[in-house]
């Protein structure tokens, strides 16, 4: 049942990478791509997750933790650059 | 399945790549960049450096585009 789980998940996970840049590729306006990009931030945070939770190593929650913390930091400069804020 | 998320994040990361340097869009591109860094980061997770990543992460992805998005807004002509 947890493989299961955990299988379902990375197959979610690769999806969603997947997707993510296909509409950042594929994307006409930039807040299309800047939308991926946020997307593709939080995948990537479970990313993190779920290989610390396969690996055994909580070490590497840290990772996910700080990126977490940090990681809409850009969205936000992004989002004040096209209000002419910055 | 290590292997398979290893080879889809190095072809995310080439298609950031192209894209930055292809797009016309200069914020698009900054963006672009970034996320190369983002999942160059997440790479580095999986191929077991923890400390790298963590560094990549606050430092590529985050703290450059800012900075990349400070100087084209001070380098391009401002409207009145």
């Amino acid at each position: 049942m947890a493989d299961a789980t955990l299988t379902a998940a990375a197959i979610l996970i690769f999806l969603g990478v997947a997707f993510g840049v296909l509409r950042l590729v594929l994307g006409q306006t930039t807040v299309d791509r800047v939308a991926a990009i946020d997307m593709l931030t939080v995948v990537s945070i479970s990313l993190i997750a779920l290989y610390a939770h396969m690996a055994g190593r909580s070490i590497y929650l840290d990772v996910a933790l700080v990126y977490g913390v940090l990681s809409f930091l850009a969205v936000l400069a992004i989002a004040r650059y096209l209000e002419r804020g910055l | 399945m290590l292997d398979l998320f290893v080879y889809l994040l190095c072809g995310s990361i080439l298609v950031s790549g192209i894209l930055a340097v292809r797009l016309d869009s200069t914020l698009a591109a900054a963006v672009s960049g970034g996320l190369a860094s983002l999942f160059a980061a997440v790479c580095y997770v999986l191929l077991g450096a923890p400390d790298v990543a963590m560094t990549e992460a606050s430092i590529g992805s985050g703290l450059s585009v800012v900075i990349f998005l400070y100087a084209i807004r001070r380098t391009t002509q401002r409207v009145p």
